[in-house]
């Protein structure tokens, strides 16, 4: 049987006016479910397009992702305690918190201002300055240095280890040098 | 509802004229390829249930663990940094698959498509023991809701349901783990809310789609079945019918006649619907019935079998099939390169991963005695145990200092920390940027992961003007 012969002849009115390349397409109907998706799916666009577009209803895009980006650092940024001069103090008379501070330190601070603390006054060549004393080139005050620790200074290259350590351990870092100073 | 006389070669047989569905039940068949292809399903099938269950190291063979962004697969962890090998995974499998296809057509759809091997080895073999054969599931179909076709129904649809629930569970269990899975079914529903509404919504696709949706599925929905055209030529070898051998058609008393009796077995046995005697067509899936159909009849007639055979279409009319030819030349070629850039690709993972970047704030700093870069090195341990890494420096001229990541570090299992590198060169000694290279030794394993970078600073002209 060629490939004439195994086709029946189309029946008026069956085949679409449009060929294609000697291509003809007959007149079918598409099955229901098909046709049923697609009503749902027009059905569910406008409904969608309604809600979204023009309810009013949930949050626009702008201020959801803004709100989320904001709920994440302030989570980072979170702290148990509020962040003043007097619970940082504080801080540092309590073990535990010493303890956390001096791990971030030793991984961290301690390439430049080195395990003892001490920096430039231990070794010249040193890179951050010494904590033990009591020179501070940006603010002596507990959330001077906390500010230092969290956003870093640009121009001597101090790194900002917020993002890296967030609130609570760069808060733990901060209460670790100050252990090395007396509580006024 | 009657079934079309004969399948067209014009429409489809399952969808009728007026949109509606015709629901097919293809005969049942024996024979060779039936045998081959019921044990091919089930090994596939076994495998599929029983993976979960199978522990490689400390964690199951194949575990998707999204949850812990580790994907852990055959004893090989793979961290989320690993991610861009999916490439070479996604790649490969389409080059593969066009290769195969070039050769051998749609043998996928009919041998280890799980559309086929749950629908033929695990769906009808439930329908036809509940409901029988096809001829009495057609009357069945076709009968007034009586208490026998209530009950019958009702069951078949439980067993369904049961399956698919059953198969959506095991799904999960490659994502969670099979002890999660368990905890999660012992669990309420709220406190895993995410992968419940999936396994619920999951057991109702696979419900729908092998209780009705069927064969709708491979004409319609599967793009595998629409490439075919742009995949295979004339020495592709596909199942066809020897139109030489079995035309004209007629009785089998009949002296005249072709090979053919015309018995529409093979139309009979398709679980697409079609008449394989129209040639090649979209709605086959290449799954052999009609091959077993046909060979069973021939031989009670005493003919030869082959009548239905899988061949190309230049065999089927007389011509050899040309295996290597250009297209299966640049298939093979495709694959081999796919699969060894894929090798060695996959060859580079490790048990760490090791990241360097460059720490915030300004590239470089200048203090009074000395040009400085500051680096942050993340390691990412992918054992289940603590691992030590030691850091070596090659390239650096002979003034150059480092502190922070010196000596050994150790990382916990499946941790990941940071550690700075802190490099310093004299003023006096600067004389340009330059390339070091960093290499990470992992103690006990004995491997290492290697990085480049570079020293950066400023021109060293305006750097020795400037001297303090």
């Amino acid at each position: 049987m060629s490939d004439a012969e195994r086709h029946t002849p189309p029946v008026e009115g069956s085949v679409r006016q449009h060929v294609y390349d000697g291509i003809e397409e007959y007149n079918k109907r598409l099955p229901n479910w098909w046709l049923f998706t697609l009503y749902i799916t027009i059905a569910f666009s406008i409904a969608y397009w309604f809600y979204y577009a023009q309810s009013g209803l949930p949050e626009k895009d702008g201020p959801r992702v803004e709100a989320e980006i904001a709920r994440i650092e302030a989570e980072r940024m979170k702290t148990s305690f509020e962040l003043t001069d007097a619970n940082l103090w504080a801080m540092s008379q309590q073990a535990l918190i010493i303890e956390e501070g001096k791990t971030s330190f030793n991984s961290l601070c301690a390439a430049c201002h080195l395990p003892s603390l001490k920096g430039k006054t231990e070794n010249p060549a040193a890179i951050g300055p010494d904590l033990t004393d009591e020179e501070w080139v940006h603010g002596a005050e507990p959330m001077a240095l906390y500010g230092v620790v969290a956003k870093g200074v640009l121009l001597k290259g101090m790194p900002a280890w917020g993002p890296v350590l967030g609130a609570e351990k760069s808060a733990a870092v901060v209460a670790y040098i100050l252990s090395y100073h007396e509580a006024p | 509802m009657p079934k079309p006389s004969r399948p067209s070669i014009d429409s489809v047989t399952t969808i009728r004229d007026d949109g509606s569905r015709f629901f097919l039940h293809p005969a049942d068949v024996r024979g060779f390829f039936s045998k081959h292809r019921r044990w091919t399903g089930l090994l596939l099938i076994a495998i599929y249930l029983s993976l979960p269950w199978i522990d490689i190291g400390d964690h199951p063979a194949v575990f998707l663990d999204v949850g812990g962004r580790r994907f852990h697969l055959f004893g090989l962890t793979l961290a989320f940094q690993d991610a861009w090998l999916l490439f070479f995974a996604i790649t490969g499998l389409g080059f593969a698959l066009f290769f195969v296809t070039s050769l051998l057509g749609r043998l996928w759809c009919g041998w280890a498509c799980p559309q086929t091997v749950f629908l033929e080895h695990v769906y009808r073999p439930i329908e036809r023991f509940i409901e029988g054969d096809a001829v009495q599931r057609r009357r069945l179909d076709a009968s007034s809701w009586t208490k026998e076709k209530i009950l019958k129904r009702t069951a078949k649809q439980i067993a369904f349901v049961t399956v698919s629930a059953v198969i959506s569970h095991l799904f999960l269990a490659y994502y969670v783990s099979l002890a999660e899975l368990w905890n999660m079914m012992h669990t309420a529903p709220k406190e895993h809310g995410g992968a419940f509404l999936f396994v619920f919504v999951f057991t109702g696709v696979n419900y729908f789609n092998f209780a009705w949706f069927r064969e709708q599925l491979c004409i319609v929905i599967c793009p595998y079945g629409r490439l075919q055209s742009a995949l295979t030529d004339d020495n592709t070898v596909v199942i066809g019918y020897d139109e030489r051998r079995g035309e004209p058609r007629g009785h089998v008393t009949d002296p005249e006649a072709g090979a053919c009796i015309d018995c529409n077995r093979c139309v009979q046995v398709c679980p697409t619907g079609i008449d394989i005697r129209h040639g090649l067509q979209l709605e086959c899936i290449g799954c052999s019935a009609c091959i077993d159909a046909c060979d069973e009849i021939m031989t009670k007639v005493k003919r030869r079998t082959g009548l239905i055979r899988y061949d190309s279409l230049n065999g089927l009319e007389g011509g050899k099939t040309q295996w290597i030819r250009p297209r299966t030349i640049m298939y093979s070629i495709l694959l081999v390169v796919g699969m060894a850039v894929a090798g060695w690709s996959i060859s580079t993972v490790r048990p760490a991963n090791m990241g360097v970047t460059r720490m915030t704030g300004a590239p470089y700093i200048v203090s009074d005695e000395a040009v400085r870069n500051q680096y942050l090195v993340r390691i990412v341990n992918k054992r289940e145990s603590v691992q030590s890494f030691s850091l070596e420096v090659i390239g650096a001229p002979a003034a150059f200092t480092l502190t922070g990541f010196t000596g050994t570090v150790k990382v916990g299992p499946l941790g990941e920390e940071v550690f700075p590198l802190v490099m310093q060169v004299p003023r006096s000694e600067y004389t340009g940027k330059f390339p070091l290279e960093l290499v990470l030794h992992a103690g006990a394993e004995g491997f290492e992961l290697r990085r480049e970078i570079e020293f950066i600073g400023p021109d060293p002209k305006l750097l020795r003007e400037d001297s303090p």
